[in-house]
C-alpha cells in the first residue's frame, strides 16, 4: 500500500510549537519521575530495608524491573533489525520509533540497576577489580555493548534523513537542531555510494544487534541460573528470558506505536495492518513463552525433589498461584485470543493485549524472582517473602513514566518517522523487487546464525623420669624421619605394672600460648609394664611428647615427658583438584573478550565507514 | 529537483561516476586496508590484555605453596544444647543487629519429641559459589582458606546471597547502629569489618584473632558445651577451648560428614552426628 501523505511533513510536525497538552504531558511524567529520584534517595539515606527488602527477600522488585525494562528494549531490535533483514518493507514507518524505543527502555532498565545495589556509589569497582567469573559482570559487559550498538544502530539511518530536513525545512529546524543535524549529517549528499554504504552498515548493525540482544538476555538469566537455588538453576532459563523479552517487547512496540500514531496524528503511515501483523508477531511468541512456561515447570514437578518441587507448588498452588494463573490467563491466554479472534482483531484489541502482556510479564518476572529468593535452602521452607513498600513502587513507575518522557523528548529532537527509509520502502513497492531484498535477508540471516553460534560457543634422647606416688612411668622417644616410636615403662618399684592404659601426647604451638599437648592414643603395657606407640609427625621441629598414667581414677597422673626434634615430616594436609571445567572457564573468558571486542570494533567501523563515504564527497 | 537527488541518490542528477569506476574502487580498498589496520592493532592489544587475566589466579597458587594453616571447623553435635551461646557471642562480638546473626542454629524435633539442634556458619567451602558470582572481586579466600569480604569495595549486589547454599550471607538493609564494638583489636578490615549500610557481611571465624593462640573464634570460647572446635589441616590439630584432639583421627573415628557435600563446594566445615539426627533437618526445621 503507497501512501499519498509526505512522511516530511509528519516528522518535522513535533517540532513546530507544542501543544499546550504535550506540556502537560511533559509536566506530569516528570513529577512522576522526580518522586521516583525522591523515593531512591530516601532508600539511600535509609537503607534497602525501606524498600521491603529481607535477608529472605534478597532480590525482589528492582532485580525483576531491569529484566522487564531490559527486556522490552530487545522488542524494539526486533521490529526493526529482525524485520529489516528478512526484508519486510512494511516496518519501514515502525523502525524509527521502535528504534528509539529501544534506546530508551535499555537506558531506563541499565540506569533500574542502581536503585537495586545497595553502594551504587562504588559501581565504579565494576571496572577496577572486575571478577570475570562472575554473572554479574557479564551483564555489565552485554549491557554496554548492546546499549551503544542500539544507539549507533538509531543514529545511522538518521543521517538520511537528517540532511533531508536540513536541504527541504531549514527554516522549521530551529538552531540547536540544525546545529545538530550539520554535525551529525556533514557530508550526505545522498549518492547511490553513500545509500550503499549506508545499507551495508544498517545491515551488519542489525545482523550485530539480534545475538547482542540474545546474549543480554542470556547473561540476565545466567544472573540467577547459575546459583544452585531450586527455581532459578534451570537451563531453560536463557531461552525462556530471551522469549520473554521478546514477547513483552513486541507487546510494548504495540503500545508505544499505538500511542504515537495518535498524539502524533501518524494514521496515514501506521495502519491497522501494522498492529495485526505485530498482533500475530505477539501471539506467535506468546505461545512460545506458555509453551516454555510448561517445560520450565514439569521436570521439577515431575520428580517431587524437595527444593524444586516446594517452589514449583508454592507457584501454581501456594502463595503465588493467584498472580501465576493471573499471568497465564492475562498475559498468555486472553492475548493469543484477542488476536485470534477476527471480532477483536483490530488496533483496540490489539493495544489491549500488549498492555496485558506487558504487565503480565513484569508480574511473572516478580513471581520468579521473589518466589525462590524467599525459599531459605537450610531450613528448606519459605522464609518472609518481600513486602511492597511506596518506594520500588515509586520507582517502578518512575521508570515507567520516563518511557514516554524520553521517547516525547527525542522525537522533539529527531523525526519520528524513517523518512529515507519509508520513501525507498515505497518505491520499492513501486517496482516490486522483492525477491533482490530476500537474497540479501537469507546472507544476512546465515551471518547472524553463525555470530549467535559463535557467541554460544572455559628425628635417641635421654629419658627423663618422673616420680609419682607409687606407680612411676619413663618415656623414650626414638625418631626415624618424621616417624617417632614412643616406649613408656610403668614401674611400681621395681614392678612392671601389666595393662595399665598409657596415653601419649605430642606438643603443639597451636591454639595455645606455650605447648598444648595433642593425644595420639591409648595403649596397654604388656608384662614387662611397656606400652609403645608409633606415629608420624605432622610438623616440623622441637617438640615435646608425652605420657600419661592414672594409676587411680581420682588422684595426680604419673607424667613423663622427652623432647625431640622432627625432620621430614608431610602435612596430611593436600589441596584439593580444582573444580571440573576450571580450566575451560578461563578459555571462556578470553574468548569472550575477543567477541566483545569484534563487536565494539565492528559497531565503530560502522560509523567510519560512512563518515569516510559522507568526507569523500 | 535537487531533493529527489538527496533523496534517491540519483546519480544522473548529481553527476557522480558509475558503481564501477575505478576511483570508488580505490576508496573501497583504502578502507578495507584501514579496516585491516584496526583489525591488526586490535589483535595485537587483544592479546596484550588477554595476558593480564590469569594475572590474579597464579598470584594466588603462588600464595597457596607456602602454607603454615590451614583452617577448617568441627560441629560436633553430639554436644550441642541449643543454647546459642555461639550465635550471641558473635553478635555482641561484632556488633551485629539482633536480626543478623553470622551463624544460624535449627533446630527441629523428631516424633517423640526429642530436639535436635544443628549450628550453621559459614562453612568456608574450598569452591565457594559466593566468591564466584561477585562482580567486583570483593569476596576473597585468604591462602589459610577463610572466605572474607571486603566491606570497603563491596558495592551490594548481594548476588553472593544468591549463590550460597548455606544462606550463611546476611546484608545491612539498615544502618548499622553505633554498637560497642569489642575493644578493636584491629581498624576496619576484612578480618575484622566495621558493618556498613548497604554491604554484605558473614562469618569471619574471628580471623583477626588468626593464628589462634592467644584467643579462640569467639564462638569456640563461648560454648559452654564444646560443640565449636577450630582446627588447622596442616598441623592436624583442633580444639574446642579446653580438650585438644588430632584432626584426622577425630574426624575418621566420629565419622565426620560434611553438609550438603554434593554441590562440590568442599566445605572445610564438619559436623559430628551420633544422635541419630539427619544433617540440616526435616523441612520447616527452625532457626
Amino acid at each position: 500500500m503507497i501512501t499519498t501523505a509526505d512522511p516530511i511533513q509528519a516528522a518535522i510536525r513535533p517540532f513546530r510549537k507544542a501543544s499546550v497538552n504535550f506540556w502537560i504531558a511533559i509536566g506530569v511524567l516528570s513529577a512522576i519521575v522526580l518522586v521516583g529520584i525522591f523515593a531512591w534517595v530516601i532508600q539511600l539515606r535509609v537503607g534497602m530495608g525501606a524498600a521491603g527488602y529481607t535477608d529472605r527477600s534478597f532480590w525482589a522488585i528492582y532485580i525483576a524491573d531491569v529484566v522487564a525494562f531490559i527486556g522490552v528494549s530487545y522488542g524494539g531490535a526486533v521490529v526493526s533489525a529482525i524485520l529489516l533483514i528478512t526484508g519486510v518493507s512494511w516496518r519501514a514507518p515502525l523502525a524509527r520509533l521502535s528504534e528509539g524505543m529501544a534506546v530508551v527502555t535499555v537506558l531506563i532498565g541499565a540506569a533500574l540497576i542502581v536503585p537495586h545495589l545497595g553502594r551504587p556509589d562504588r559501581l565504579m569497582n565494576m571496572f577496577l577489580q572486575p571478577n570475570f567469573k562472575s554473572p554479574v559482570f557479564w551483564d555489565f559487559v552485554a549491557i554496554t555493548t548492546y546499549m551503544l550498538a542500539s544507539f549507533v544502530f538509531f543514529l545511522v539511518p538518521l543521517i538520511p534523513d537528517m540532511a533531508i530536513l536540513l536541504e527541504e525545512h531549514p527554516n522549521e529546524l530551529g538552531k540547536r537542531r540544525t546545529t545538530l543535524y550539520k554535525f551529525l549529517s556533514k557530508g550526505w549528499i545522498g549518492s547511490n555510494k553513500q545509500h550503499k554504504t549506508l545499507h551495508g552498515a544498517i545491515t551488519i548493525l542489525a545482523i550485530l544487534i539480534i545475538p547482542l540482544a540474545v546474549s543480554v538476555h542470556s547473561v540476565l538469566s545466567w544472573a540467577f541460573s547459575l546459583v544452585s537455588r531450586p527455581g532459578w538453576h534451570e537451563s531453560i532459563w536463557a531461552p525462556y528470558f530471551v522469549i520473554a523479552a521478546l514477547y513483552s517487547g513486541v507487546a510494548l512496540v504495540i503500545i508505544v506505536t499505538a500511542a504515537f500514531r495518535r498524539g502524533y496524528h501518524l494514521e496515514e503511515f501506521i495502519h491497522e495492518r501494522h498492529f495485526i501483523r505485530l498482533g500475530f508477531l505477539m501471539a506467535a511468541l506468546g505461545a512460545t513463552y506458555l509453551y516454555l512456561t510448561f517445560a520450565d515447570i514439569l521436570p521439577g514437578a515431575y520428580l517431587g525433589e524437595r527444593g524444586v518441587s516446594q517452589v514449583v507448588f508454592d507457584t501454581i498452588a501456594g502463595k503465588f498461584a493467584i498472580s501465576f494463573w493471573l499471568f497465564i490467563i492475562a498475559g498468555g491466554v486472553a492475548p493469543i485470543i484477542l488476536v485470534a479472534l477476527p471480532q477483536t482483531r483490530n488496533i483496540w484489541g490489539i493495544v489491549i493485549a500488549s498492555v496485558l502482556v506487558v504487565i503480565a510479564l513484569w508480574l511473572k518476572r516478580l513471581v520468579m524472582v521473589i518466589e525462590t529468593a524467599h525459599y531459605d535452602r537450610l531450613t528448606q521452607s519459605f522464609g518472609d517473602y518481600y513486602h511492597f513498600t511506596w518506594i520500588p513502587i515509586a520507582i517502578t513507575l518512575a521508570a515507567t513514566a520516563a518511557i514516554p518522557l524520553l521517547l516525547m523528548l527525542l522525537f522533539r529532537v529527531f523525526p519520528i518517522l524513517a523518512i529515507n527509509e519509508i520513501q525507498e520502502a515505497e518505491s520499492e513497492e513501486e517496482a516490486l523487487q522483492a525477491s533482490k531484498s530476500t537474497s540479501m535477508a537469507m546472507k544476512a540471516s546465515v551471518g547472524a546464525l553463525i555470530l549467535v553460534a559463535a557467541v554460544s560457543a572455559i628425628s635417641i634422647v635421654g629419658a627423663t623420669p618422673s616420680v609419682a606416688a607409687q606407680d612411676n612411668i619413663s618415656l623414650t622417644a626414638i625418631t626415624s624421619g618424621a616417624k617417632v616410636t614412643l616406649t613408656a615403662t610403668v614401674l611400681n618399684g621395681t614392678v612392671p605394672v601389666v595393662d595399665a592404659p598409657v596415653d601419649f601426647y605430642e606438643s603443639t604451638k597451636m591454639f595455645k600460648p606455650g605447648t598444648n599437648p595433642i593425644p595420639l592414643g591409648r595403649e596397654l603395657t604388656d608384662l614387662n609394664g611397656i606400652a609403645s606407640l608409633t606415629y608420624t609427625s605432622v610438623v616440623n621441629g622441637p617438640k615435646n611428647v608425652s605420657v600419661t598414667y592414672y594409676a587411680d581414677v581420682e588422684g595426680e597422673p604419673a607424667i613423663a615427658s622427652t623432647n625431640i626434634d622432627i625432620n621430614g615430616a608431610i602435612s596430611p594436609y593436600e589441596e584439593r583438584a580444582p573444580k571440573l571445567l576450571a580450566g575451560a572457564g578461563q578459555v571462556l573468558v578470553k574468548v569472550l573478550f575477543t567477541l566483545v571486542f569484534i563487536v565494539f570494533v565492528t559497531v565503530i567501523a560502522q560509523i567510519v565507514r560512512l563518515r569516510r563515504v559522507m568526507r569523500l564527497q | 529537483m535537487l531533493s529527489e537527488g538527496v533523496k534517491r541518490g540519483n546519480r544522473k542528477d548529481l553527476g557522480l561516476t558509475p558503481a564501477g569506476d575505478p576511483c570508488v574502487e580505490e576508496a573501497d580498498l583504502s578502507r578495507r586496508n584501514m579496516l585491516y589496520g584496526l583489525g591488526a592493532l586490535g589483535v595485537a592489544s587483544m592479546s596484550g590484555a588477554l595476558g593480564l587475566i590469569n594475572y590474579s589466579e597464579e598470584a594466588q597458587a603462588v600464595a597457596t605453596d607456602s602454607l603454615e594453616h590451614q583452617w577448617c571447623r568441627v560441629i560436633d553435635l553430639r554436644a550441642c544444647t541449643g543454647e546459642r551461646k555461639c550465635v550471641s557471642s558473635c553478635q555482641t562480638r561484632h556488633g551485629l543487629p539482633p536480626e543478623q546473626t553470622w551463624m544460624r542454629v535449627l533446630s527441629w524435633q523428631d516424633e517423640v519429641g526429642k530436639e535436635f539442634f544443628m549450628p550453621v556458619p559459614c562453612q568456608m567451602c574450598e569452591n565457594p559459589p559466593c566468591l564466584d558470582v561477585c562482580p567486583v572481586s570483593s569476596t576473597f579466600r585468604t591462602p589459610e582458606g577463610i572466605v572474607l569480604v571486603d566491606q570497603e569495595t563491596c558495592i551490594g549486589s548481594r548476588a553472593c546471597m544468591a549463590a550460597c547454599p548455606y544462606e550463611a550471607r546476611y546484608f545491612n538493609w539498615s544502618k548499622p547502629a553505633e554498637t560497642n564494638r569489642m575493644p578493636a583489636p584491629s581498624p576496619n578490615t576484612p578480618e575484622f569489618p566495621k558493618n556498613q549500610l548497604g554491604t554484605v557481611g558473614k562469618c569471619v571465624l574471628c580471623a583477626d584473632r588468626m593464628p589462634y593462640t592467644n584467643e579462640l573464634p569467639s564462638c569456640v570460647d563461648a560454648c559452654p558445651n564444646g560443640v565449636h572446635y577450630i582446627g588447622d589441616f596442616v598441623t592436624d590439630v583442633a580444639v574446642n577451648g579446653r580438650k585438644t584432639v588430632k584432626l584426622s583421627t577425630f574426624l575418621s573415628e566420629n565419622n565426620a560428614v560434611r553438609f550438603k557435600e554434593e554441590l562440590g563446594t568442599n566445605p572445610r566445615t564438619y559436623y559430628i552426628l551420633g544422635n541419630g539426627q539427619p544433617l540440616g533437618g526435616p523441612e520447616g526445621a527452625v532457626k
